[in-house]
């Protein structure tokens, strides 16, 4: 979707200036952090091998490690490297052939990352008092998903499907105001009257909650910061906010740590922090926060999420038969492998028939409005929901700006593991590929016509005239669609043509 | 001079096209200029009606094959 605004990491990272790097690279937790969530693999290993290096290598001798038909590869790894200011190549210039090396902070860091040592509490300073028996994993796990089922229950609740506001019936008083001011200001929720919940979902929100729970956490951390950037006289400065995020994603799970030993600001990002269900602070013991999987989990790479929160019984062989799709569903972007209510602990629960028929064995008021979004309910049971996939649900789904992409792999995802297991046995995809058809094909026919905005240059004096202007626009970029016969033709922009002719009308 | 006129520029098959030109014909509202075979200008301000009308349109030529209903 082009015209909702991406929040992901790396968009965020390439706006920044080169003088913000290099405070952020000061501290190692960060530069061990960016190097492991945002690098491709070709990337790191150039890294490696640039970081013990003790003097800037030749830019040619980099080909070497490169195989021949890697160059495409190389051009990738070198600029998401020179975009995240993490290494510096020189000019080229007739004299002196170009050199590369890394930037002075991020080498000393990363090798401080690696070595060990310093004196600059970057991974978290461990608590040394002593930590209640009770908070355990599972105990930060229940916690961390009840908040954050909390904040998508709100955006959920704002969908006006039926009469009871989308099924919300849980007896939470929602998130914080902060959050939800935040959800406001991101846009996943439009202020709206004549609705109980008085907001509505909007088109991001919908993207919002299909993605996977890792990438709604950064979504909502980015708006965050960019709130923060935006508040005059904030107190919180969002290089030292990015920068506390990445050491808490460098933390133990299940581990307390001292919040004195906490710079002030940090200290007042805290509470903050808890309503996102990133930390836990016990109430009797301030002194203490246990950062949660929610924060841990910050700068692990995408497969890794996957068994975020869910049964460690299940199978993990299973896992992998899920990105199986099949019917090109392989190109597909993994936009929400594991989804929103991943985070819900349950374990895959919807079984798709060859009948459009759908079936899911869950209870979680969430799961079921997030299906509601793309399924016609029929009936609901004590354990278990049943609907339909309908044309008219899903064009009413791809009406709220979810791609159909998003509803297969969302059912992907949630799989039943009788499904997964089916599937498995018979070599077959885990959706029924007829299904996992119909549900593009209906989104296809909602593309009938492409309409794009803008102006239609016609009535031209002479052949030159028009030629010289279509073949401006053409230059610029703007040209959409001519006709040559009729001498007509269609920019999408108009400013660049209007100097154009202004100044030619001068030089006449 | 060359003239500069604002609005939409449609691209889509030639039967769609065929039944924007049948709907246009009523009030000659739409359509500004017809274009080639798959494109249609039109004016901006009309998109909205002319989406809705054209689903409407659609909807009375196309009968999906629904499933029968849940016998449950």
């Amino acid at each position: 979707m082009a015209s909702t605004q991406s929040y992901q990491l790396s968009d965020y990272l390439e706006k920044l200036p080169g003088t913000t790097f290099r405070k952020l690279y000061q501290q190692p937790s960060t530069a061990f952090a960016i190097f492991r969530r945002e690098l491709p693999p070709l990337a790191k290993y150039f890294v490696q091998a640039l970081l013990y290096m003790p003097d800037a290598l030749l830019l040619s001798q980099l080909d070497i490690w490169v195989r021949e038909d890697g160059k495409m590869a190389r051009d990738r790894a070198l600029s998401i490297l020179r975009s995240l200011h993490i290494v510096q190549i020189t000019p080229p210039s007739k004299d002196k052939p170009q050199e590369v090396q890394l930037t002075t902070n991020f080498k000393n860091s990363m090798r401080l990352a690696l070595e060990g040592g310093g004196t600059h509490n970057s991974w978290g300073v461990p608590s040394n008092l002593p930590v209640d028996s009770s908070i355990d994993i599972p105990y930060l796990d229940r916690y961390a998903r009840r908040k954050w089922e909390d904040i998508l229950h709100y955006v959920v609740s704002s969908v006006a499907l039926h009469g009871d506001g989308g099924g919300g019936g849980g007896s939470n008083t929602g998130p914080k105001t902060s959050v939800k001011d935040l959800l406001l200001a991101g846009r996943l929720v439009e202020p709206s009257r004549g609705i109980k919940s008085g907001i509505t979902i909007t088109q991001a929100g919908f993207a919002f909650l299909l993605q996977e729970a890792n990438a709604q956490v950064w979504t909502l951390l980015l708006l965050w910061l960019e709130a923060a950037d935006h508040t005059a006289g904030s107190l919180m400065d969002s290089i030292d906010m990015l920068c506390f995020l990445f050491m808490l994603a460098s933390m133990e799970l299940g581990r307390a740590y001292d919040t004195d030993s906490l710079t002030e600001p940090r200290r007042n990002m805290l509470p903050s922090l808890v309503d996102f269900g990133l930390i836990y602070i016990p109430s009797r013991d301030t002194r203490q926060y246990f950062p949660t999987r929610l924060a841990t989990t910050l700068t692990s790479s995408f497969s890794s999420l996957r068994p975020l929160f869910s049964d460690p019984n299940s199978a993990p062989g299973g896992e992998t038969g899920s990105l199986g799709l099949g019917l090109g569903s392989s190109l597909a972007p993994p936009i929400a492998t594991a989804s929103a209510s991943s985070i819900s602990g349950s374990k895959g629960s919807i079984i798709i028939e060859t009948n459009y028929r759908m079936y899911a064995y869950t209870s979680s008021p969430l799961q079921i409005a997030v299906l509601a979004l793309f399924t016609q309910l029929n009936m609901r049971f004590a354990n278990m929901v049943t609907g339909r996939l309908t044309r008219d649900s899903i064009r009413r789904a791809i009406g709220y700006g979810i791609t159909a992409d998003q509803i297969i792999s969302y059912l992907a995802a949630h799989a039943h593991e009788q499904m997964r297991a089916t599937a498995a046995s018979t070599g077959r995809p885990v959706l029924p590929p007829t299904v996992v058809d119909q549900i593009r094909l209906w989104q296809l026919e909602n593309e009938r016509m492409s309409s794009t905005g803008g102006f239609l240059f016609k009535d031209f004096d002479s052949t030159d005239e028009y030629q010289a202007l279509c073949g401006y626009a053409e230059e610029v970029g703007v040209l959409d669609w001519k006709n040559d016969r009729k001498q007509h033709f269609f920019v999408s922009k108009i400013e660049q043509l209007r100097d154009y002719l202004k100044s030619r009308k001068k030089v006449e | 001079m060359p003239r500069a006129i604002r609005g939409v520029m449609i691209e889509c098959e030639p039967a769609i096209k065929s039944i924007i030109i049948h709907l246009d014909s009523v009030n000659h509202d739409f359509i500004i200029e017809d274009c080639d075979e798959t494109h249609l200008f039109v004016k901006e301000n009309m998109m909205p009606l002319l989406k809705a009308k054209l689903e409407e349109h659609l909807k009375e030529t196309y009968r999906p094959e629904e499933p029968l209903a849940d016998s449950e």
